[in-house]
């Protein structure tokens, strides 16, 4: 079952139309740059690219191996991607939802943007060697409840229909487990996880939402997170994002891919997710909105905990 | 000294060292991720993957104290933490990349200020190597002049060897002792032939061309071309078996705390971010330069070695795929 092979035939397709359309959208002067990804050294691996030539159009793919969320790179933390004038950037229906979100919180705007979306059957996980086909066991977690297969809204996507077989869902099994466990069982499994962090900081960096220009966590007078790589430091620092990107967060789970150190960070954010969807039935990432319901009042919003 | 030791007197010597109230570290599963750490037995020892973590962490921890402070009244009391009473520790199943990290760090541990905490751990512990009989596409140790059976950081090295057991070869003072004191574990070598080494594929640089083009090109574009996509982490340098930048912080209240070392890394912003608000390094790609001018210029200027080992936890673990070998392959080329 875990073998059963996910159909990327398209992927090849979906390159050559890319390429195609970054080519016109350059020569033709209508952006200064696409962001989208590149083959690299390894074996069917793929990096981030900035492509500003119409010549290097032909460097742009996609493939399983393009994982990365690249929302981020037109974010205010990154000043090395060119800002003058519209960006093209390549979004899988999941990192279209951290635009949305980017929009909606004032960071960027639509008509400074040409998105270029991806018909996308999923891509690979975080562990699995970049050359490996594309099957039910190697598929990103993410990938296995995606409900944004074929991006809206965008500017350009190429007519494919990727095939998307239902797949056992990862995230609500493993909230499930956890909200079955008593508290102490609960704390003591992210003790665990938490335990392990480095503090290296790729979860925030790779973070579309992780945009202020000074973390708080970085700030020393007065410090108000230990930088030490302990458990009071690594809990407050796991516990602080995990509330931030509460009503913000649409999954795109970057931060759990990049972790070096294995930790489950998207459980924190599902979990948070799921409250606020029961709580408010609002979900992230689908239409720009100017407030999140964590940033405003209602009369009618639950208030049983006021006490 | 060439000998042999079987699987089961391997782990029986473990057994032995922890009962006698040794300190054995070695990779082990940790919540799920292979990592270096203290064994309570010989059975967790996973010795078929290379740890997250590389070796550094037993002589340069994560975070460490090195002093406190308590305040009473007007009277301020510091404590320093004496390095005497680190522990004793066999290192075991160290990878030739992790393993030839170490004494390439003993440079500049040990060179204008002797760092204590490093050296005493140093002083106080064997290395025993593994050779690796599997490589993948990010591993490139040969390209750096080392190989999958280099011994060189090892006090003793074991070689896994066709039907099972290890051959084992002392290159230490330390590496006989422990093998003079435990030596009905061991057999004269069996004859057996060694399991066919890894063959990582990166084909070898060209070090000196890539520190001459190094030397001259502090101001290139390919810096920027290079590492425009680099989203400002320390994945690359926690991992490294070679990176030792550290940050020392004082952590506490106003009556009581300590004082703090913990592991830096050149690609953060706040790295050379100076009290007046500038930044020398003030945009990624001048931060990235750093990491590969320090690996293969500066310290081979300072200590005449090179900064990796080749290891390929970097490469593997780069949340947006930053390949050193392929930039220092490249390097080498222009």
């Amino acid at each position: 079952m875990h073998d059963n092979p996910i159909d990327t035939s398209i992927y090849a397709a979906v390159t050559e139309a890319i390429q195609g359309e970054a080519r016109r959208i350059l020569s033709e002067g209508h952006v200064a740059a696409v962001v989208g990804y590149a083959a690299a050294r390894r074996k069917g691996s793929a990096q981030p690219v900035v492509v500003t030539r119409a010549d290097d159009a032909g460097k742009l793919i996609f493939s399983a191996a393009c994982v990365n969320n690249l929302a981020v790179y037109l974010t205010k933390a990154r000043k090395e991607i060119p800002k003058s004038g519209k960006i093209g950037i390549v979004v899988k229906g999941c990192d279209l939802k951290a635009l949305v979100g980017l929009m909606g919180e004032s960071q960027l705007k639509r008509e400074e943007l040409y998105l270029i979306g991806v018909p996308c059957a999923g891509v690979l996980a975080s562990t699995i060697q970049p050359d490996t086909a594309l099957t039910a066991g190697t598929i990103a977690p993410k990938c296995r409840e995606c409900d944004a297969h074929l991006p809206t809204g965008c500017d350009f996507v190429p007519a494919r229909q990727p095939v998307t077989p239902e797949l056992e869902k990862h995230y609500s099994a493993e909230i499930a487990r956890l909200e079955a466990m008593t508290p102490a069982e609960r704390w003591a499994y992210w003790k665990g996880q938490f335990k392990k962090c480095i503090k290296c900081y790729a979860c925030r960096q790779v973070c579309p939402f992780c945009f202020c220009e000074q973390c708080l966590c970085d700030r020393n007078k007065p410090q108000m997170v230990e930088t030490t790589p302990r458990p009071a430091g690594n809990f407050a620092w796991h516990i602080v994002r995990a509330m931030h990107l509460a009503g913000r967060c649409a999954g795109c789970a970057e931060c759990e891919r990049v972790c070096p150190m294995d930790i489950p960070l998207n459980l924190l954010n599902r979990k948070m997710a799921k409250e606020l969807k029961e709580l408010y039935d609002y979900e992230a990432g689908f239409e720009v909105r100017e407030k999140g319901p964590l940033a405003t009042y209602d009369e009618k919003d639950d208030q049983s905990f006021i006490k | 000294m060439q000998l042999y030791i079987s699987e089961k007197n391997l782990k029986a010597l473990l057994d032995r060292l922890i009962a006698d109230g040794m300190r054995v570290v070695a990779p082990r599963m940790d919540a799920g991720t292979p990592l270096y750490g203290p064994l309570t037995d010989s059975a967790g020892i996973v010795l078929d993957q290379l740890p997250r973590r590389s070796a550094k962490e037993a002589f340069f921890p994560l975070c460490e104290d090195i002093m406190s402070y308590e305040k009473q009244g007007r009277k301020v009391s510091l404590t320093d933490i004496d390095p005497a009473g680190f522990p004793e520790t066999v290192l075991v199943g160290v990878r030739p990349c992790d393993a030839a990290a170490i004494p390439v760090l003993d440079a500049v541990f040990s060179w204008d200020y002797k760092d204590e905490f490093f050296l005493e751990r140093r002083r106080k512990t064997t290395i025993v190597g593994l050779a690796c009989t599997k490589a993948d596409d990010a591993c490139f140790c040969t390209a750096v002049g080392l190989s999958p059976a280099n011994p060189k950081g090892s006090d003793l090295f074991l070689t896994p060897l066709e039907g099972g057991g290890y051959a084992c070869e002392t290159f230490t003072e330390k590496g006989e002792a422990l093998v003079n004191a435990n030596r009905e574990l061991f057999a004269e070598p069996n004859g057996s032939t060694a399991l066919p080494l890894a063959e990582p594929q990166t084909e070898r640089f060209d070090l000196k061309k890539v520190k001459a083009w190094l030397d001259g090109h502090f101001e290139d574009p390919a810096w920027d071309s290079i590492a425009v996509r680099c989203v400002g982490c320390g994945a690359c340098a926690f991992l490294c078996p070679a990176c030792h930048c550290f940050d020392i912080v004082d952590e506490g209240t106003e009556k009581a705390g300590k004082r703090r070392k913990n592991w830096d890394a050149c690609g953060f912003w706040k790295f050379t971010h100076h009290a007046s608000g500038h930044n020398p390094r003030d945009l990624q790609p001048k931060r990235y330069r750093n990491r590969i001018m320090h690996k293969f210029k500066y310290y081979d200027d300072k200590f005449g070695q090179t900064l990796c080992s080749g290891c390929g936890r970097c490469i593997r673990f780069c949340p947006v795929g930053i390949d050193i070998a392929a930039i220092v392959s490249e390097i080498s080329k222009k």
